[in-house]
């Protein structure tokens, strides 16, 4: 959820900020940096989309772009090497789901969970970013929504034959995504956005993604909510 | 279609509803997994209105707690309400009553502002408070009520306590110009708006609850507070009339007394069944009949297409727009629940 205003007053040249927003700031780049590949890599998986996918992915390299633009403007150098080792359980289930052809689990990991917390993170962001910042993401999370559009028009056209995939690549992935969360609470926490907000408005996402794929009510809130208490 | 934002009474009420429907992810867990839980539509409802106009509607939970308000988890509870309110307008409901502390969560901190939530800008003429209605219900609680238990309006003292609230002042304008009541006592912890309220009425005591409750014959309860209230029977007036019309309810069991008549106030009931689960849910008497009077508004508005918000703003409810509400309401077949004499 967006609120009007900042509630608190936060100083984006101080240490402590510039500190959390080295690793927040390298993760939206790794996560736009490996969007692009991962799109990229679908658009050979899917050759009749390959055409959409490439336009997909060049908009995730405008936009890691931007969010390199965005660490600049605050004097910060973002910690690449933690983005990596934060992406990396997530990018090995999808690099292991493409080399087995496992198209559904590869865009419920990118389209839909993926680009769920982004808009997410993004949305509760928005709010309390520098101003500069603030410009570039409000463009990004407009560009999320068509991506996240993608793997639901594409699931729920076949959402019979990968109902019981998506179940388990939910399984498989949405607890990783709990331990992200947990793994940058305090850096979030610095530039002002709270966990449960982040947690909130991700599954309202998520759940609403799910919805429109086809999933009923009760599976959503079960799929939803799966691994997060024991994260 | 309209729609009903509602909540839970407590964690452990919610804890014990997700058990029963059969959710252990959610039964298990404490306030925080409530703090993070997002809406739900948890019932598809039909309404068939005396005329024979049938509706439809849907239930959305807000994943709200009153602990949230208890706990200062205040962000959370707001997020609640304004994510509640931007998922029934996502799924194109036309009219959604904001139950429980749902409106009062919308005024107290002023959601007004928030209406820019995601992608989603909210139209805040698609909800109402559905105070209108449970302020006209509980007037007609009062005329009806008293004479079942032996109270002559025309020599009783009424106190409204909550006087100043949204539903408290509809009901001090209709007791002040619609009721013949012998006395009315105003009860509400602001000053400055009780002298308001008063000076608009041009009558009215301004007293304490202490002071107020055992000169009243009737007690008029439209406070709501995340905890209820405790009040004993020697602190009222013997016998007397209570009317609990605020939230949560409680005085029913907190008040054991057999001159003190407790009415569970702001309920309706509906001449025809409703094919719906969640009032089981919520513990209503009759499940498939009675409900709070602020969803009965939503579906109102929904039978006659006023697709507005009908009950908007704090204090702005008028005798006229009660007595508007009023005629719809008996139309399609709702009626205030009063004591069963039997």
């Amino acid at each position: 959820m967006t609120t009007a205003t900042a509630t608190t007053v936060l100083d984006y040249t101080s240490d402590s900020y510039k500190d959390a927003y080295s690793r927040i700031n390298a993760i939206v780049i790794e996560g736009e940096r490996e969007a692009h590949d991962n799109y990229l890599q679908l658009g050979e998986l899917l050759p009749q989309h390959t055409d959409e996918l490439v336009r997909l992915a060049k908009m995730e390299a405008r936009h890691k772009k931007g969010f390199e633009a965005c660490g600049r403007n605050l004097s910060v150098t973002p910690n690449m090497e933690f983005a990596q080792a934060f992406f990396a359980q997530l990018h090995g289930n999808f690099q292991a789901a493409a080399a087995e052809g496992k198209i559904a689990t590869c865009l419920l990991i990118q389209a839909l969970i993926i680009e769920c917390f982004a808009i997410a993170a993004y949305n509760i962001y928005i709010p309390m970013a520098d101003p500069f910042a603030r410009k570039i993401t409000e463009g990004v999370v407009k560009d999320e929504y068509t991506h996240l559009n993608f793997g639901e028009v594409w699931l729920k056209a076949n959402f019979a034959t990968v109902k019981a995939e998506l179940e388990q690549a939910n399984r498989d992935n949405l607890p990783i995504v709990w331990k992200m969360l947990n793994a940058v609470e305090a850096d979030a926490k610095v530039l002002g956005m709270e966990k449960d907000a982040l947690v909130e408005d991700f599954m309202i996402q998520y759940s609403g993604a799910l919805e429109n794929i086809g999933f009923t009510t009760r599976e959503i809130m079960k799929m939803s909510v799966y691994g997060l208490t024991t994260a | 279609m309209f729609g009903l934002i509602g909540h839970l009474t407590n964690l452990e009420h919610a804890q014990a509803v997700a058990h029963q429907l059969g959710y252990p992810e959610y039964a298990d867990q404490g306030l925080e997994f409530w703090c993070m839980a997002p809406p739900q539509i948890v019932d598809d409802i039909t309404v068939t209105s005396i005329t024979g106009k049938t509706i439809y509607g849907k239930y959305v939970e807000s994943c709200f707690l009153p602990e949230m308000l208890a706990h200062q988890r205040v962000k959370a509870a707001t997020r609640k309400i304004i994510n509640a309110m931007a998922h029934a307008q996502k799924h194109n409901i036309d009219i959604t009553a904001l139950g429980g502390f749902s409106s009062i969560i919308f005024e107290n901190f002023d959601l007004e502002k928030m209406s820019h939530v995601r992608n989603i800008e909210l139209d805040f003429r698609r909800f109402t408070t559905g105070n209108t209605h449970t302020a006209y219900i509980i007037c007609q609680q009062i005329e009806q009520a008293a004479p079942q238990v032996g109270i002559d309006l025309k020599n009783a003292t009424v106190a409204v306590c909550g006087a100043t609230g949204d539903i408290g002042s509809a009901v001090c304008r209709w007791l002040n110009t619609q009721l013949d009541v012998h006395d009315l006592l105003l009860v509400a912890r602001n000053r400055d708006r009780l002298e308001e309220l008063q000076a608009e009425l041009g009558r009215g005591k301004i007293l304490e609850l202490m002071e107020a409750l055992p000169l009243a014959d009737i007690v008029v309860w439209v406070a709501s507070m995340p905890k209820g209230v405790d009040l004993a029977p020697e602190q009222l007036k013997i016998p007397s009339l209570m009317i609990d019309g605020g939230y949560p309810k409680n005085m029913g069991s907190k008040i054991q007394h057999p001159d003190i008549h407790v009415l569970n106030g702001g309920i309706v009931e509906h001449a025809l069944d409703i094919d719906w689960k969640i009032m089981e849910i919520v513990n209503m008497n009759v499940p498939s009949r009675q409900m709070f009077a602020c969803f009965a508004e939503a579906m109102i508005l929904e039978f006659e297409g006023w697709h507005t918000n009908f009950s908007w703003g704090r204090n702005q409810i008028t005798v006229e727009k009660m007595k508007q509400i009023g005629v719809v309401s008996r139309k399609h077949g709702f009626q205030p629940l009063l004591f069963n004499m039997n």
